[in-house]
């Protein structure tokens, strides 16, 4: 039997198309074969996993944010509860706060405070293969590195509509959205790929802090650099920022 | 299991099918304690806990939606163990050696401990699964994602200006290709044998 005419009793058994006698030399072959049997075992958990998972990412996608705004919720009341139970002090930790609170101010004041931009180095977007020719791809390449990306965004999002996993156009999706202010996508485009185990997985996390930042959200971008491991590449930047915050 | 009846609990299992806001967040203030605590206590903090949970919630809906799973235990039991797990297997990736396990007493029977590895296999699985069928070739994962996703194999054929036979051909080859890539998978011997 060909490889071909295997493959394609497989997906006739799947299907359940194939003739009692049919089914019965398939039997045969699966119970003497111990090769042909584990393949067909493998053959058939790709059906399923191909059936389930190139229809969920949208579904998936919606459970995932739910799942985040429920947790963030959850998690800021329970934080906001500890902070209650904290303030109960002696009247006379009031003048202490209060003298803490000047020296501290005094302090935050003539510290400089960081901003995204002080922090924030966009790499440079290479996509072109030479030979290949695709106008949208030279598009999203030209605008990306000439800083415009309003343009770029547009570019990107086209060529994710059709890789929408594709982990370069997302990262770089991902910083056309900062740029223009667009936080909450950034955000969702920054977790996709913190998910994945693509080379971005770790930048991703940096990106969404350069985010929150650029969002004064000081709190979650603190959070979040705390969790660039030491092997990712920004490590060193984001214990500087760190150390600022 | 099948002797085994379907627990009351089967609940949070739909609600994660359904994306059932109101249900979703008695999970978390149910159960998420728990979690944080043994996190917080072995290493992590609560956003490490956070993010521990939602991946556990999302492994548990992937798991039922392609091959469904009815509880038999209570909830809180399986999902504890399967936080549990992951946060260890996080540590170990991160191998913190000075790591000191600060075990709980919990009652865990032998129903969650084996939803729990199920789960974690089937987790495995899905995640090297979706690492082969990235390095598939365009025309392949192309087609693959019309067939799945369109469903209809006339419509897939006329969209791609081929003949039914053709797509259908290509469709079982296809599978062919991505079984090879699997077997010849050096993680996948890892964890054949628990499939």
């Amino acid at each position: 039997m060909t490889p071909e005419e295997k493959y394609e009793l497989f997906e006739r058994k799947i299907n359940g198309e194939l003739s009692a006698k049919e089914e019965g030399r398939l039997l045969l072959i699966i119970n003497n074969d111990k090769a042909i049997a584990d393949e067909f075992r493998i053959y058939k958990e790709w059906s399923s996993y191909l059936g389930s998972n190139l229809n969920l990412m949208q579904e998936q996608s919606d459970l995932e944010n739910n799942l985040k705004e429920i947790g963030n919720a959850f998690f800021t009341q329970k934080s906001g509860e500890k902070k209650a139970k904290i303030i109960k002090i002696p009247s006379w930790g009031y003048a202490v706060a209060a003298s803490i609170a000047i020296i501290l101010g005094v302090y935050i004041f003539t510290k400089s405070k960081p901003t995204y931009n002080d922090f924030v180095s966009i790499p440079e977007l290479s996509i072109i293969e030479r030979g290949v020719e695709n106008e949208i791809i030279n598009n999203a390449e030209e605008a990306f590195n000439s800083k415009n990306y309003d343009k770029a965004g547009k570019y990107l999002s086209e060529l994710l509509k059709n890789d929408e996993t594709n982990s370069v156009y997302l990262f770089y999706y991902g910083i056309t959205l900062i740029e223009q202010n667009k936080s909450k996508e950034a955000s969702q485009i920054f977790a996709t790929l913190q998910k994945g185990s693509s080379a971005y997985k770790y930048r991703a996390i940096w990106f969404e802090a350069l985010n929150q930042l650029k969002q004064d959200n000081k709190d979650q971008c603190i959070e979040l650099l705390k969790t660039v491991p030491k092997e990712a590449e920004d490590y060193t930047q984001a214990q500087k920022l760190l150390k600022k915050l | 299991m099948g002797k085994s009846k379907t627990h009351a609990d089967q609940k949070y299992i739909e609600a994660l099918l359904n994306n059932d806001t109101i249900v979703l967040k008695e999970i978390y203030e149910k159960f998420a304690p728990k979690v944080v605590g043994y996190i917080k206590k072995n290493n992590g903090d609560e956003s490490r806990a956070q993010d521990i949970i939602q991946e556990t919630l999302i492994a548990i809906y992937k798991l039922v939606k392609e091959k469904g799973l009815l509880l038999t235990c209570p909830f809180d039991a399986y999902f504890f163990l399967l936080c549990k797990r992951k946060w260890l297997n996080e540590l170990k990736k991160a191998s913190l050696k000075e790591v000191t396990i600060n075990e709980e007493v919990v009652s865990i029977n032998d129903e969650s401990i084996q939803h729990a590895d199920e789960t974690l296999i089937f987790e495995a699985r899905n995640e090297l699964f979706t690492e082969v069928f990235e390095q598939l070739g365009k025309t392949c994962k192309e087609l693959l994602k019309a067939i799945f996703t369109i469903k209809s194999m006339e419509a897939v054929a006329s969209k791609l200006g081929q003949s039914y036979g053709y797509v259908r051909k290509k469709k079982s080859l296809c599978i062919g290709q991505l079984t090879k890539m699997i077997q010849s998978s050096p993680k996948y011997n890892r964890i054949k044998n628990l499939l």
